[in-house]
């Protein structure tokens, strides 16, 4: 490909804006679904992706395309879905699961409703599925910084993050403030969600944080190589599906997270260690050590 | 060395209800004490109590002579084995060196004499040759000491085991028992909640018996008789 040619193009500063969204999601979606992953927390932020629909369609409706309003709408939607579901779970006998997504189907279908009463059939594709090559300078900052604040974030408190998702209780019994973690992770992961809606959009958004983790966690034994190489293909995830996307024109967020897919799939069957193809050619190997359990002083 | 851990009319309750009722005992430094009862008898109850994690209706715990829950650099909670996702992308280094972040902090680097302190307790426990392994391709035993390395590397003197033996082989389980009397013996102050009876009458020193009140503490031999554990578990206990 001629980089320099591409760059000549009318369109090229959409397309490394989209390029460097890429690159931005990739990295912070990738150690974030780390911690989703290990702390089993996947499908409850599938629920908290879709639920923060209405939030940032109210935001879209009375601010425009404002990268504020649209965080602030996020985050509250986001907010009331928690609140209220903990609310229910703990004043009624439905349990906090069932709560939870009770409430997120409600609440995206009242943010499709508001996008659809409105806006037009794009404005609901885009806002459903995004579209990388339509994304505003003011998206490229927010990623920017939501992505650079990731990353710091992990970088400075990689120790306390590492105990609370191996082991809260100890991490408890140490003096930490788990719960300061928890709610720390979870509200990078509502504004890595916000920020990575107009690229790959509600729908899609769980495969951007999950697939990275999933098939890092296929190929690593150690906690800071896996996030090193989910952040990497997330990187390479993403890129790759927007090149396939912007040169066949099929949707972007769609293409990114196939792209991903395909590795995760792959992993899934070739990991030496972890892998299908693994386990169904050494049926009789055992990881555990096949010595005795001495504990003798 | 520590010093020893009393219990002073100690209430517990979970909501509106009392699982430990007034119980007094004093645990001295360098015992094996192991706590036991029937199942909901409050002995998990009481370890946490230790910690701070649950608050005192009435009563105070005390280690020496200050609160227990302020000495917390001198204290180590082991959870249970089950407790653990022992497919956590995580090596055996890395699970002993967490027992030094009460002492580091969120924030400091790790500095020469925590590395040597991390070192210390995988030789103590005999796996500094396992130190690089992801933790699931270890034994249950294997398992066991990375838990016991890491309480060693926190630098505590007083232990907190919550069923440690709970799904070890018997040969892993005495072996464990033995380590942790030899703890006692150097001075350690170790506390075991435990359902293996046996295990506690040949290798503890002390024993509490406990039914949600105090049925016997003191020296194995005077705490555990058959009516103390008759009392404790509604039933004849047969003990081999």
């Amino acid at each position: 490909m001629d980089w320099l040619a591409l760059l000549d193009e009318p369109g090229h500063r959409l397309f490394v804006r989209a390029l460097l969204v890429c690159v931005f999601l990739g990295i912070s979606g990738g150690l974030l679904g780390c911690v989703l992953v290990v702390r089993r927390m996947t499908l409850m932020v599938d629920a908290l992706a879709h639920s923060l629909l209405p939030g940032v369609a109210m935001a879209w409706l009375l601010f425009g395309q404002s990268v504020i309003a649209l965080l602030v709408g996020g985050m509250a939607a986001g907010l009331v879905t928690a609140l209220a579901s903990g609310l229910i779970s703990r004043l009624t006998r439905v349990k906090e699961d069932a709560a939870f997504g009770g409430l997120f189907a409600a609440m995206f279908a009242g943010g499709v409703l508001l996008v659809s009463s409105t806006g037009t059939r794009g404005d609901l594709q885009h806002f459903l599925f995004g579209n990388v090559l339509a994304i505003g300078t003011g998206d490229l900052v927010l990623a920017g910084a939501v992505s650079v604040a990731t990353a710091l974030t992990f970088a400075v408190f990689y120790r306390s993050i590492l105990l609370e998702c191996f082991d809260p209780t100890f991490h408890r019994a140490c003096g930490g403030n788990g719960m300061a973690v928890h709610l720390g992770l979870l509200a990078l992961t509502v504004v890595n969600l916000v920020a990575a809606l107009h690229a790959i959009g509600v729908v899609l958004a769980l495969g951007l944080f999950m697939l990275p983790a999933i098939t890092a966690y296929l190929w690593c034994d150690r906690w800071g190589t896996m996030l090193v190489v989910a952040a990497a293909y997330g990187v390479a995830g993403t890129v790759g599906g927007f090149f396939i996307s912007y040169h066949t024109g099929l949707a972007s967020g769609a293409c990114m997270v196939a792209t991903l897919g395909v590795g995760f799939v792959l992993s899934a069957l070739l990991s030496p260690r972890h892998g299908l193809l693994a386990r169904w050619w050494r049926p009789h190997h055992h990881h555990r050590e096949e010595s005795p359990d001495v504990c003798d002083t | 060395m520590s010093d020893a851990l009393a219990f002073r009319n100690c209430t517990v309750c979970y909501g509106a209800t009392p699982v430990v009722h007034h119980l007094s005992a004093v645990l001295p430094a360098g015992s094996l004490t192991g706590i036991v009862g029937r199942n909901g008898a409050g002995k998990s109850t009481l370890l946490r109590a230790v910690l701070g994690w649950l608050p005192l209706t009435t009563g105070a715990i005390t280690l020496g002579d200050a609160p227990a829950h302020d000495a917390r650099e001198r204290l180590h909670y082991l959870p249970q084995r089950s407790q653990i996702d022992w497919d956590f992308p995580v090596t055996v280094r890395e699970v002993v060196a967490m027992g030094r972040h009460g002492r580091v902090g969120a924030l400091r680097r790790f500095l020469p004499e925590d590395e040597q302190a991390v070192d210390g307790a995988l030789r103590e426990l005999g796996i500094d040759s396992l130190q690089r392994r992801q933790i699931n391709a270890l034994s249950g035993g294997q398992q066991q000491r990375t838990l016991l390395a890491r309480a060693v590397a926190s630098g505590a003197d007083v232990f907190l085991l919550d069923e440690p033996f709970a799904a070890l082989d018997p040969s892993a389980a005495t072996g464990l028992a033995r380590r942790l009397r030899a703890w006692a013996e150097q001075g350690r102050l170790v506390v075991v909640v435990a359902h293996e009876i046996d295990l506690v009458r040949a290798h503890a020193t002390h024993a509490l018996v406990m039914n949600n009140h105090l049925i016997a503490a003191g020296p194995v031999g005077e705490a555990m008789t058959d009516a103390h554990l008759a009392a404790a578990f509604g039933r004849p206990v047969a003990v081999r």
